[in-house]
């Protein structure tokens, strides 16, 4: 037999947990950025469990999954390229320190 | 595996030798089904891997006027088994400040990952580990995951060389990835418009048996249409810069100070590296011959009893001239520098990619007749004027002498 | 099918979890990467084949290697190692985090949801469907998300462009 679907859900809920407490815990910008992915991973796991589950016949729930996933590769690029930028600017990447918004 | 796990069945059910085993549990056959190709696939592509090191060396000996090793064993055929033993028995040496856990699995890592390639790469007719719905994809996403294997190796050396020289091998991969897959992007086009309503597969099976049919099973290759001819050049210009053979091999070229990402390297796990890069090469030499000609097809591999015999003749006989020829470039062709590397792939090998797709479009909508045929041709052959003379070439000035009258 | 899930999972929680707790910023990265590999094992799993190939290709093959040079170019001179907690109020974030962690599972570990939907054989994740739909049913959302990437990757470069001008 095959797993519930709870599991499946309870696995992306600790994955979304977890990257959530890097994204409030870490003090790197970088991992802050990585920690984002994990829940973007864990929201993208979700879509497809319940396409398995349910919606197997339609496609578009992988549709919106590789635009998901897409979208996410694009949104993080552009963050680590801010990430370089500030970087430039205040020589560290501790986000404890960039606090204001005067360049 | 698929069909030796149907095999096994209709052994157990129809044959006397099954009946007289036994009841034998239905998952121990598939454990065999899984096993067997796994263990022949190490097999035979390790060994070749031996043997090639050996064509290797006495091939280049003889591109440069001399006989290569010939001291162990007949004509030298025994050389692999002495480097091999002579590799395992050198020390072992992990810098000091090297980070433990990275510096060993990065060598492990690269041999591991080209070997996930050859199982979707088809050997005979039948005859393929598995055959995944999404073979092509898969293969370009083990090279792209064995990235990372090469940073790995680099970085955790703690040496600034070896960072920049991964730096670089990393580089060099991923831009060459790009004109790679839009090359194959090319094939799976053709697969999909000879397929049934327009439909295909990235099977690499289903590559295969496109180019079935034509004259002898020949006639059909890919390599024999015009944008096959590119795809094949493209493809085969990637798979030299995949796996870092000249005339891109920058990063362990002999001529280099250090050796690029696995300089700190020494003993078993240098092998590990040289073994994954000549798997990388073989695996895509593999993959050209399955998509640009026509894999295990060839005269004769539709007869009923021995055509699977002969398409694995066939098969290995291809794989073999594509790696002599991987050879010849490496011992005749001088290497490029790293920026003219980059250039090349993204100001020259792109946009001729890209231009072969439309080429292919042109082609198949124009009836793939004589005229198709021009157009194509034409266009590729203007893309192709128009991206060396009109593009960043230098000029060279008239010769000045500046120390003789 | 059940051992493989486990196996998977704890591979791909354990990747996760290493990845926000470990000093060195490029063994955050490579436990990331496992834990994105577990995803792609997942998927796989789930017959969503298609995805777990774009998984690797994308995340493992794209977005860590751009994590990876990030991280090259904001190297501190001495090292990669730093203090990694909130100096003393680490504990308030990942009590937060624990928090809406219980809450989601407390959410989900519902029998209804399993009782309604077991498993279904009929997903297929066919690649020559999904190709169909994206150039006939969803061609605009395919062609937004290339003007997308143009768009992202050309702003990424400005961003990160050296300023070199201004140094006059």
């Amino acid at each position: 037999m095959s797993i519930p679907l709870s599991y499946y859900l309870t696995l992306s809920a600790i994955l979304f947990a977890v990257g959530l407490c890097g994204a409030l815990t870490r003090k790197n910008a970088i991992i802050v950025l990585m920690a984002i992915e994990i829940m973007f991973n864990a929201a993208i796991l979700n879509l497809i469990v319940f396409w398995h589950y349910r919606f197997g016949a339609s496609v578009t729930p992988q549709m919106f999954a590789i635009f998901a996933i897409a979208i996410a590769a694009a949104e993080s690029t552009v963050g680590l390229a801010l990430v370089i930028a500030v970087y430039r600017h205040y020589r560290s990447v501790d986000v404890d320190e960039m606090r204001s918004l005067k360049g | 595996m698929e069909t030796l796990y149907q095999l096994l069945i209709s052994i157990k059910t129809d044959t006397p030798i099954g009946r007289w085993l036994g009841p034998v549990p239905d998952w121990w056959l598939r454990a065999v089904a899984i096993v067997v190709p796994v263990v022949l696939i190490l097999a035979v592509f390790l060994t070749l891997f031996a043997f090639l090191t050996w064509v290797e060396r006495k091939t280049l000996g003889r591109i440069q006027n001399r006989l290569g090793p010939n001291r162990v064993g007949p004509i030298g055929l025994f050389q692999p088994i002495a480097d091999g033993l002579k590799i395992l028995l050198k020390e072992d040496i992990v810098p000091r400040g090297a980070d433990a856990l990275c510096h060993f699995l990065a060598p492990v890592l690269f041999l591991t990952v080209p070997l996930m390639l050859f199982s979707v790469l088809p050997i005979g007719r039948g005859l393929i580990a598995v055959d995944l719905n999404i073979g092509i994809l898969f293969v370009f996403a083990v090279g792209a995951a064995s990235v990372l294997a090469l940073f790995m190796g680099g970085w955790a050396s703690r040496n600034k060389f070896s960072l920049l020289g991964a730096m670089r091998s990393m580089a060099q991969i991923v831009s060459y990835e790009v004109p790679t897959v839009l090359a194959a992007v090319v094939v799976l086009m053709a697969v999909s418009a000879a397929g049934k309503h327009g439909v295909g597969s990235l099977s690499t099976v289903s590559i295969v048996e496109a180019q079935a049919g034509g004259w002898v099973n020949v006639s059909g290759w890919f390599i024999f249409q015009p944008w096959g001819l590119v795809g094949f050049i493209l493809f085969f210009i990637g798979t030299l810069a995949e796996s870092a053979r000249t005339p891109f091999d920058l990063p362990e070229a002999e001529s280099e100070i250090v050796a690029g990402y696995h300089t700190e390297y020494s003993g078993f796990k240098f092998a590990l590296f040289q073994m994954g890069e000549y798997l990388v090469m073989i695996a895509m030499s593999g993959f050209t011959v399955t998509m640009f000609l026509g894999g295990y097809l060839g005269p004769g591999v539709d007869l009923p009893r021995m055509g699977w015999l002969l398409s694995i003749f066939w098969f290995f006989a291809k794989l073999a001239v594509m790696i002599f020829i991987v050879i010849l470039a490496r011992g005749t062709w001088p290497r490029v520098r790293v920026d003219q590397l980059m250039g090349f792939a993204w100001k020259m090998l792109l946009p001729m990619a890209l231009v072969n797709i439309v080429a292919f479009g042109l082609w198949f909508y124009l009836g793939s007749g004589p005229m198709g045929w021009a157009v194509s041709v034409a266009l590729l052959i203007a893309a192709f004027a128009l991206l060396t003379l009109g593009g960043t070439s230098t000029r060279l000035g008239k010769r000045t002498y500046r120390y003789s009258s | 099918m059940n051992t493989a899930f486990w196996i998977i999972s704890i591979i791909t929680v354990l990747g996760a979890v290493l990845a926000i707790t470990l000093r060195n910023l490029v063994h955050c990265l490579l436990s990331l990467v496992v834990c994105f590999f577990g995803i792609a094992a997942h998927y796989f799993l789930l017959r969503a084949e298609f995805l777990g190939v774009a998984q690797i290709l994308i995340y493992i093959g794209a977005v860590a290697v751009l994590i990876l040079f990030a991280i090259m170019l904001t190297r501190h001179v001495t090292g990669m190692e730093g203090p990694r907690e909130l100096g003393g109020k680490w504990w308030m974030g990942a009590s937060t985090a624990g928090i809406i962690g219980v809450l989601l599972w407390w959410c989900v570990r519902r029998e209804v949801l399993t009782a309604m939907w077991p498993s279904s054989e009929k997903a297929q994740g066919l690649v020559a469907v999904i190709g169909k739909a994206l150039v006939s049913e969803w061609v605009v959302p395919f062609e937004a998300l290339a003007v997308l990437l143009t768009a992202a990757l050309v702003g990424a470069v400005v961003i990160a462009l050296e300023e070199v001008v201004r140094k006059r």
